[in-house]
């Protein structure tokens, strides 16, 4: 304190240090200190979580079984659904990293990942979670069919720009967006290299339908004028042990889908499991811009040995 | 002038192809003629439904409600006629073996869980009646029972085929067996399947680097898989601490620019909190040292 | 003694023109309320924006209302630290520019928001990783220390014109009362007042400066080709300079003729301003031959489309004529001495103002325009981005308000400073009070 009484006046008033200045200043430098402990106390509270573990509960589960809660962990529920859900969307699904594999070769833009994905998240028919790009690499190579969606990088550009929170990455990997919280500024949009996101610039598909429905996070719906939407790698799906509705939507074999952790990836037409770094490895997968730096989450195998001719589709 | 043209043209030849690329869909005679060795009961179709609910229902729909999904060619409601009509044989053959684009579920679901499905299904089907299982019980096939080990020298999974005989159990040799790890979204297969050999053991490389949970461990099944029906299905469960331990941490683990303000870099905070702190702590010192300019008159006077 | 006063005070007062005016503006404002009424109602569609063309007229807008404010600093802390006694009359000018744009870019960027009813979810959940929160906190600031840096030298002028109230309007007379913090040029207020300044001089550079390094990052911390830029602080900070500059010199042609103050802004005034422009333009110069060469020769995949749309592309005709136009043709111009006389400055001044917020549209929809993955199976105006009448009247919305600030302050205060002026010329109005 002393040290600090000294440095305010140094600043303040060498000359003529008034009795009421010095006052004002200790005033004044206690609301500095104030604003930063808070800032930093935020900071804390994350360390806390990481190192403190409190003493486990049991408890009895509605459909009578005994569980082993920690204390910490423990919540009283809140009524609202929202909130709820909100709460648990926030929270990844432990132990897993979840991990796309696209098949190029595979895809002959049937667009029935496209329609489902729509279905799923309410969207009109020009908004994309998933569309699929005809793509053309340099003059001379060979045209293809790319189905492309949010890459949930592990260094998402859109994430770290996001000035509320509302768009955040889990510990699942999976980016989602809280359209609740989310102001709308579209900075994530411009951050994003893939184009990934979609805004609702009018009034959302059948909103008159959903109005009053409580908001599921990890479905993003019902979606919300004025507010972000992208693919969200069917959050809710995985949570149930469910393959992505694009992933089980395709009649081709394109996706595979499953958990980095597992070294294991289901495919969605086959429902065959493979091994996912054999995957990668024996078909030359890459990721799409990795000199970027984010690391995306989704792997492209090359379209070679395709199963089916290019056909440039007519819009 | 030249754009509808092309459309119909497209469309012409999406049909032909369609049509070509789907014959009609043949089930063997010898398959037609299987049947459920379990009694389809009321139960047994409510566990059929939850297996149908994760496996059928994002092609075929709610069956009754004809919400089924929009795909060339049509998945179709499964409680039409058109599939109530068919023998019990024919719809377990068709679930087997899929036709794309419908999978084969072969290796998702367990002949039981087909068997399931079906009787599930059947709830919808009026008039349907099942074929008595208790007298094609004894023409079923052999029995076999499944066991497995890991051997830790050989690095295998040795699993053992046993027949039920009257006389006794006996190794059963020529039993085809696949090798299946559980996995978040399925099972995966292991290698070829395998043939057991005299003694009864089929014998899989266990690879070193397959990933298991916490503690190494991971959800094995071996079954028969004997496409001639001579052999009864048999499957074997076995949690066995084999695979290599995994706990990654959660990819939020980390403090970094794009997690959240709690996990923010700590620099970052302390940049953006020093400079807020400096130069507001000049301003409010300037506003109010301005506003004692009011207070200096009094005192001269 | 009295001259002066009387020359500098004389247009405070209500008349005709100015209920006109101010009519004039306060109508046109709510016709443009209007048009952001219906974008509250129906959602952002009802501007042009489209999901890859997502940020548009708003934020060029936002970019341009930002750097325009920044000339407060260059006039009043750069050229007044430095000592220069002609920028005396010129300060408060900038200074009314500065608090005017600053105060409106706030708004400018809450109208760009999908959900404006959130905006305390920027507070609430601040996130410090974020430049949009760096971006509020920096505005905020400039704000503020502009506003104070207006007020605190007017404080002896508000005591003399209270003293000497005259023929203004008698509503008046409190106001300048309260403003006047009982200023009886006290040598220790007056120690007050230099050194409060001089801090607030000192401290509005950094200030000044992050605002628009701070609003160039919101483009450049991302991988966009035409954004992802290491000069864009610099870059925007130089071309912040020339739109603020221009700004000055149209308010001081359009002060020095409706309150008539030949006087007191000068043709040397005039003059040096434009060499104030010249000079600044020559930096912004140097740094578009940065941004535009170093890409250039390389040709990036992404660079190369960037480029070849800005320069032949669809953007070439705005594109040339703002960077002939705008930049190079009034440097040029600006070099001959006869060019910087009063009428012919504030003509090249309007131009380069216009073409600075030309230029702020070229740095922001072009890049949205072609992202890296190509825009396929969306509706053609997704492609195309064509600001709407809308969006057109919300952007004059902020404008208007501008002027509606910068013609208040003007109006109500002295545009020059009164006693600064008289000290200049060695007399001291304050004596006078006192006896």
């Amino acid at each position: 304190m002393d040290e600090n009484t000294v440095n305010n006046r140094d600043e303040q008033e060498p000359s003529k240090p008034s009795r009421r200045n010095f006052l004002k200043n200790i005033g004044l430098l206690g609301a500095g200190v104030a604003a930063g402990a808070g800032a930093l106390y935020s900071g804390d509270i994350f360390e806390k979580k990481k190192a403190a573990t409190g003493e486990s509960k049991v408890l009895l589960t509605q459909d009578n079984k005994l569980v082993e809660v920690d204390s910490l962990e423990m919540r009283v529920l809140a009524k609202n659904p929202t909130k709820l859900m909100l709460e648990k969307g926030r929270e990844g699904i432990p132990g897993k990293r979840w991990v796309m594999v696209i098949d190029l070769s595979k895809c002959r833009n049937a667009r029935r990942c496209i329609a489902a994905c729509q279905d799923a998240h309410q969207l009109k028919p020009e908004q994309y979670h998933m569309n699929t790009l005809q793509m053309q690499d340099s003059p001379g190579t060979a045209p293809y069919q790319m189905p492309k969606n949010c890459q949930h990088c592990d260094n998402p550009p859109c994430v770290a720009v996001c000035p509320v929170d509302a768009t955040y990455k889990r510990g699942d990997g999976i980016v989602l967006i809280d359209n609740i919280r989310c102001i709308g500024c579209r900075f994530c949009m411009a951050a994003c290299p893939y184009s990934a996101r979609i805004f609702q610039w009018t009034t959302p598909k059948d909103a008159d339908k959903h109005n009053g429905e409580a908001y599921n996070v990890e479905l993003n719906v019902p979606q919300k004028l004025g507010t972000i939407s992208k693919c969200l790698f069917s959050a809710d799906r995985c949570r149930e042990g469910k393959l992505p509705y694009c992933v089980s939507a395709c009649p081709n074999g394109v996706y595979y889908f499953g958990d980095e952790n597992e070294d294991a990836v289901t495919n969605g037409t086959s429902k065959e499991t493979v091994r996912l770094s054999k995957l990668l490895r024996d078909n030359g997968a890459y990721q799409l811009m990795p000199e970027l730096g984010t690391k995306p989450r989704v792997y492209y195998l090359p379209p070679k040995n395709r199963l089916f001719p290019f056909e440039p589709s007519t819009d | 002038m030249k754009r509808p043209f092309y459309i119909l043209l497209l469309i012409i030849s999406t049909v032909l192809q369609a049509e070509a690329q789907n014959p009609a869909w043949i089930v063997p005679d010898d398959q037609k003629g299987k049947i459920s060795l379990l009694k389809f009961t009321p139960d047994m179709a409510k566990q059929g439904e939850v297996i149908y609910m994760k496996n059928c229902q994002s092609c075929h729909g709610i069956p009754t409600k004809k919400n089924f999904a929009a795909i060339v060619p049509s998945p179709g409601d499964l409680s039409e006629p058109i599939v109530g009509n068919q023998k019990d044989g024919e719809l377990f053959y068709r679930i087997t073996t899929g036709k794309a684009p419908m999978p084969e579920f072969r290796n998702i679901l367990t002949e039981d869980e087909r068997w399931t499905v079906i009787s599930f299904l059947r709830s919808f089907h009026k008039g349907y009646v099942q074929p008595d299982p208790e007298k094609l019980a004894a023409s079923a096939g052999r029995r076999i029972k499944l066991s497995m080990v890991y051997d830790t020298a050989k690095r295998k999974i040795m699993v053992k085929a046993v027949e039920l005989t009257k006389e006794g159990p006996r190794p059963a040799q020529g039993a085809v067996i696949v090798l299946f790890v559980q996995r978040y979204f399925g099972n995966m297969q292991m290698a070829d399947p395998k043939t057991t050999s005299e003694s009864g053991y089929a014998g899989f490389e266990w690879p070193q680097d397959l990933p298991g949970d916490k503690a190494g461990r991971v959800i094995l099944s071996a079954k028969v898989s004997d496409p001639t029906g001579s052999m009864q299905e048999a499957v074997v469960r076995d949690t066995l601490s084999i695979g290599v331990p995994t706990d990654k941490p959660a990819l939020t683990d980390t403090r970094a620019m794009w997690s959240t303000r709690d996990k923010s870099p700590v620099w970052v905070i302390l940049t953006y909190t020093l400079a807020v702190i400096v130069v507001w702590y000049f301003i409010i010192y300037i506003i109010l040292s301005v506003l004692d300019i009011r207070k200096i008159k009094e005192l001269n006077l | 003694m009295d001259k002066i006063i009387s020359d500098l005070s004389h247009h405070i007062r209500l008349n005709k023109g100015f209920f006109l005016w101010m009519g004039f503006l306060v109508l046109a404002l709510l016709a443009c309320t209007y048009a952001y009424i219906l974008q509250l109602r129906y959602g952002l569609g009802v501007a042009g924006l489209r999901d890859y063309i997502s940020w548009g007229l708003y934020i060029s807008n936002f970019v341009f209302f930002v750097a325009s404010s920044l000339v407060g600093m260059l006039i009043s802390a750069v050229l007044g630290l430095i000592g220069l006694k002609w920028v005396h009359p010129i300060t408060r000018i900038a200074e009314t520019i500065a608090v005017a744009f600053a105060a409106v870019a706030g708004l400018v960027i809450v109208m760009d928001m999908g959900r404006p009813e959130r905006l305390a979810n920027v507070f609430i959940y601040a996130r410090f990783q974020s430049p949009i929160l760096w971006d509020v906190t920096v505005i905020t600031t400039y704000f503020v220390i502009s506003l104070l840096l207006l007020f605190i030298p007017m404080i002896p002028d508000m005591a003399v014109l209270h003293k000497r109230f005259g023929s203004l309007p008698s509503w008046l007379k409190p106001v300048y009362k309260t403003l006047s913090l009982n200023w009886t040029d006290h040598p220790e207020q007056n120690r007050i007042i230099h050194r409060s300044v001089y801090i607030l001089l000192i401290l509005i550079i950094p200030a000044a400066l992050s605002i628009h390094t701070v609003t160039s990052w919101l483009f450049a911390l991302t991988v966009r080709p035409g954004w992802d830029s290491t000069i864009f602080g610099p870059y925007f900070v130089s071309g912040a300079f020339v739109a603020g500059s221009a700004a000055v010199i149209i308010a001081m042609f359009v002060f020095r003729k409706s309150y008539k103050l030949q006087d007191y802004l000068t043709d040397l005034h005039f003059n040096n301003m434009g060499k104030v422009l010249v000079l600044v333009a020559f930096v912004y110069l140097y740094f578009n031959i940065n941004e535009y060469l170093v890409p250039g020769y390389k040709l990036k995949r992404a660079d190369a489309v960037h480029l070849s749309e800005l320069m032949t592309g669809h953007f070439a005709l705005m594109f040339w004529i703002v960077q002939l136009g705008g930049l190079l043709i009034p440097i040029i111009l600006l070099l001959f001495r006869s060019m910087r006389r009063p009428l012919p400055l504030t003509l090249i001044s309007i131009a380069v103002f216009i073409g600075a917020w030309f230029k702020r549209y070229l740095i922001v929809v072009p890049t949205m325009s072609h992202p890296f993955l190509p825009i396929q199976h969306v509706p053609e105006n997704f492609r195309v981005y064509t600001p709407t009448l809308i969006e057109i009247a919300i952007t004059l919305f902020s404008f208007i308000l501008v002027l509606i600030i910068i013609t208040l302050i003007s109006k109500f205060f002295p545009v020059i400073p009164v006693v600064e002026t008289a000290r200049d010329k060695g007399l001291d109005p304050l004596k006078r009070i006192e006896s």
